[in-house]
C-alpha cells in the first residue's frame, strides 16, 4: 500500500510540473502585453519599455522560463505584476475561503444528491422525479444557476446577503450552488448502488436476521456506498480548492477562483502561473487523499493495493 | 410422518405455490419436517427449490407472489403481520446459503455480522454481543475465533464464510435451519466437513433441518426424509430409505443413477445424465412435465398430470409419488433410454 501510494506520488509530481509547464509557455501564446495592461494609460514606448524591463519581459524565453522554475523550486512564486506583492502573500488567505466554500460546496452536493440517490433507490415514485430534477441540474449552466439562487434568496426573499465577500453568511448560496451542480452526479452513483444493494444476497441475509429496515440502510448498505463517494468527494474537493472561477465570480467570493480571474485580465503572469501550481497541487493531493479514504471504508481495497 | 411428538413441525408447508409474473416457480408443494428432523428436497437446477425454501422463510422479492400456508414451530409465516414477523423470524428459521461469499456484507467483519444478532435479539451491548459472536465461531470449530471476527468475508476461505453462515443460522437456537445448497461452491473435502458439522450442530440445537441439494449422493448421510422435486412440483417423498431403496418416479430413478459417493469421492461430473432437460414453461401443456424424458410415458401421461398420491402396496408409511406408472417395489432400476456419458463432446 505505502509503495502504492509513493508510484502515486510520483505520478502526482510530474503532472503538477507538466500543468505549470504548459501554463508559463500559454501565457506567452496568449496575445497581450502585460506592461500595457499595468499602465493602460502609458502614451510613450520608453515608459512601457521600460516597465518590460523591470519585469524582465525583454529577456529571451529561455532564460525567463529557467529564472522563474529556478525561483520555484526555492518556493519563491515571484511578485504580482499589478499589486506589487509576493504572489505566495496574496494565494495564502484566499486559500482559507476558498477551501471553506469548497468543503461547503462537497458537502452540500453529498448531502443533497446522497438524500436524492436513497430516495430514488427505495421508491419507484421518486424515482422518476429525481431523475427530471437531475436532467434539469446538469443542463442548468453553473453561472446562471448561481444569479438565479441570488436573484430569489437574495434579492427577492432577502434571505441571504448579496455584497459579496467571505463569512458563515455569504457562504450558503455559493456553496448551495456547487451543491446543486454536482448533486445529480453523486445522485445517480448512490441510487444505482443502494438498488444493487437492496437487491442482494446480504441484504437479504441481514432482513434474515431481524434487522430493521433503517439500519440495514444505515450500517450495511450505506457502507458500502461510501466507498465510491469518498473517491468522489475528495477529487470534487481538490478541483473546487483549485478555484470554483464562476462561482467566485458570480458571489464575489474573495478566493483563488476570483484572484485567477482578475489576474487573467489584467495579465498579471505570477498570479495566474501561483493559482494554476497552487490548483494542480490541490487536485494531486486530494486525489491522493481519496485513494487513501477509500481504502479505509473497503477492506478490499487495501489488499488491491 | 416422524418426529418429535411433543413438539410441533418444525416447518408444514401446505399447497405453497410461487409465482413470478407468469413464471410458476413453484407448484402447490407440501412439506412437511418434523421437529428435529432433516428433510433433503432434492432436483435439478431450475425445478424451484431456492424458490420454494425463501418462501418459507418469507425472504422472496416483492415481484413473487406466493400463495398456500407454512407454519414454522407453529407460527403461521404467510398470515403473520409483516413487521412482526420480520422481528420473529430469526428465531424461528436460520438460512444457510449457496453462496456464503454473496451472503456476507463485503464491507463488514464477519464478527460484527453475526454479532448483530444477539444485539437485536438478546438486547445485548457491543462488547457481548462480540464475545458471543467469538463463541458462536468457536462452535462451528473456528479456530483462533477473536482473530477470525476482525476479518472481512473475502479474507477467509469458501469453507470458513460457509461455518460462518451456519454459526448465523444456529445462533439463536431456531426450531428450523433452511440449507440451500451449501456445499455446492466448496471442493469435496470442504463439502464433507460442512456436512458433519450442520449434522452435528443441528442435533445438539434439536433443529429441524431442510436441506436442499441437486447431489443426491449427500441426502443418504444427512437426511431421514426425502422430496423430490421436478418442474415446480413435489414428484415424490417418503423416507430416505424408501426413496433409495425402491424409488417409484422415473426421474428419481434417472437422479439416482446420477448419483456419486460422496466418500469414494469421485470428483467432476456424474458418470449419467437424464437425458433432455426440465421444461421451460412447465405448466403451459396440461400432461405431465417429465414426459418428454421418461421413458415409460404414455398416452395418458400427455392427457394429464398426475397427481401426488400414496403408492399402493408399499410398506413404508408415507412414500408418496407423482406418476401414472411408477415402478414396482423391487423392480430393477435403470430405465430403457438411459446413455451412459463416456466422453465429453
Ligand atoms: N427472482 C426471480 N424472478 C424471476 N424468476 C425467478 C426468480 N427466481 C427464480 N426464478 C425462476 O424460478 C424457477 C425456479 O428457480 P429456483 O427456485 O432458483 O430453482 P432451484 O433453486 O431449484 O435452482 C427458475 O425458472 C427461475 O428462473
Ligand atoms: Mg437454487
Amino acid at each position: 500500500m505505502a509503495r502504492a501510494m509513493m508510484r502515486r506520488l510520483v505520478f502526482g509530481l510530474i503532472a503538477v510540473t507538466g500543468v505549470a509547464v504548459l501554463a508559463f509557455l500559454l501565457e506567452f501564446v496568449v496575445p497581450g502585453d502585460p506592461a500595457r495592461a499595468i499602465a493602460p494609460r502609458a502614451q510613450s514606448a520608453a515608459v512601457l519599455a521600460n516597465i518590460r524591463a523591470q519585469l524582465h519581459l525583454n529577456q529571451p524565453l529561455v532564460v525567463q522560463f529557467a529564472s522563474y522554475f529556478g525561483n520555484l523550486l526555492h518556493g519563491d512564486l515571484g511578485m504580482s505584476y499589478v499589486q506589487r506583492q509576493p504572489v505566495a502573500a496574496l494565494i495564502g488567505p484566499r486559500l482559507a475561503d476558498t477551501g471553506a466554500l469548497a468543503l461547503a460546496g462537497v458537502l452540500a452536493e453529498v448531502l443533497i444528491g446522497g438524500t436524492l440517490g436513497v430516495l430514488a433507490a427505495r421508491h419507484d415514485r421518486v424515482r422518476a422525479a429525481v431523475g427530471a430534477v437531475n436532467l434539469v441540474l446538469l443542463a442548468v449552466p453553473v453561472f446562471v444557476l448561481g444569479l438565479v439562487l441570488l436573484l430569489v434568496f437574495g434579492y427577492q426573499l432577502g434571505l441571504a446577503p448579496v455584497a459579496g465577500g467571505a463569512g458563515p453568511a455569504q457562504i450558503v448560496l455559493p456553496a448551495l450552488t456547487l451543491g446543486l451542480i454536482g448533486a445529480p452526479w453523486y445522485a445517480q452513483i448512490v441510487a444505482d448502488q443502494v438498488q444493487e444493494a437492496l437487491a442482494s444476497n446480504w441484504v437479504r441475509t441481514a432482513v434474515g436476521k431481524g434487522l430493521r429496515d433503517g439500519y440495514i440502510l444505515r450500517r450495511h448498505v450505506l457502507r458500502n456506498v461510501l466507498s465510491p463517494v469518498l473517491t468522489m468527494a475528495g477529487m470534487d474537493l481538490g478541483s473546487y480548492l483549485s478555484g470554483v472561477v464562476t462561482v467566485e465570480v458570480v458571489f464575489v467570493w474573495p478566493g483563488i477562483g476570483l484572484l485567477a480571474y482578475n489576474a487573467l485580465q489584467n495579465l498579471d503572469r505570477p498570479v495566474v502561473m501561483g493559482t494554476v501550481i497552487v490548483g494542480a497541487v490541490a487536485v494531486v493531493a486530494f486525489n491522493l487523499l481519496a485513494d487513501l479514504a477509500r481504502m479505509l471504508a473497503d477492506p478490499r481495497a487495501r489488499e488491491e493495493a | 410422518m416422524p418426529g418429535d411428538a411433543g413438539r410441533p413441525a418444525a416447518l408444514m408447508a401446505r399447497d405453497v405455490s410461487v409465482r413470478y409474473g407468469p413464471v410458476r416457480a413453484v407448484r402447490e408443494a407440501s412439506l412437511t419436517v418434523g421437529a428435529g428432523q432433516a428433510v433433503a428436497l432434492i432436483g435439478e437446477t431450475g425445478s424451484g427449490k431456492s424458490s420454494l425454501a425463501f418462501a418459507v422463510a418469507r425472504l422472496l422479492p416483492r415481484s413473487a407472489r406466493v400463495t398456500g400456508r407454512v407454519e414454522i414451530a407453529g407460527t403461521d409465516v404467510l398470515a403473520a403481520d409483516w413487521r412482526r414477523f420480520r422481528g420473529e423470524r430469526a428465531r424461528l428459521l436460520g438460512c444457510v446459503a449457496q453462496d456464503a461469499m454473496a451472503a456476507l456484507n463485503p464491507v463488514l467483519p464477519v464478527g460484527r455480522q453475526v454479532g448483530e444478532l444477539f444485539a437485536v435479539h438478546a438486547g445485548m451491548g457491543r462488547r457481548q454481543a462480540a464475545a458471543a459472536a467469538s463463541a458462536a465461531l468457536a462452535s462451528v470449530r473456528i479456530d483462533h475465533p477473536e482473530a477470525v471476527a476482525r476479518l472481512y468475508p473475502h479474507q477467509l476461505s469458501g469453507g470458513m464464510r460457509q461455518r460462518v453462515m451456519v454459526a448465523m443460522a444456529l445462533a439463536l437456537r431456531p426450531p428450523l435451519v433452511v440449507a440451500d445448497e451449501p456445499t455446492t461452491a466448496l471442493d469435496v473435502s470442504t463439502q464433507a466437513e460442512i456436512l458433519g458439522l450442520v449434522a452435528e450442530l443441528r442435533e445438539r440445537v434439536g433443529s429441524g433441518l431442510l436441506w436442499i441439494t441437486h447431489d443426491i449422493g449427500v441426502v443418504a448421510e444427512l437426511a431421514d426424509w426425502a422430496a423430490v422435486m421436478y418442474a415446480g412440483r413435489i414428484v415424490e417423498t417418503g423416507p430416505v430409505e424408501a426413496i433409495f431403496d425402491a424409488p417409484a418416479h422415473p426421474y428419481t430413478e434417472g437422479l439416482l443413477l446420477t448419483r456419486r459417493d460422496l466418500r469414494s469421492g469421485a470428483p467432476g461430473s456424474p458418470l449419467f445424465q437424464i437425458p433432455g432437460a426440465p421444461p421451460a414453461r412447465p405448466d403451459e401443456a396440461p400432461g405431465c412435465p417429465f414426459m418428454p424424458r421418461c421413458p415409460r410415458a404414455t398416452a395418458v401421461c400427455a392427457a394429464r398430470e398426475p397427481p401426488l398420491l400414496p403408492l399402493a402396496g408399499r410398506g413404508e408409511a408415507g412414500h408418496q409419488a407423482a406418476c401414472h406408472h411408477p415402478a414396482p417395489p423391487g423392480a430393477p432400476p435403470a430405465p430403457a433410454p438411459a446413455r451412459a456419458r463416456t466422453a465429453a463432446p
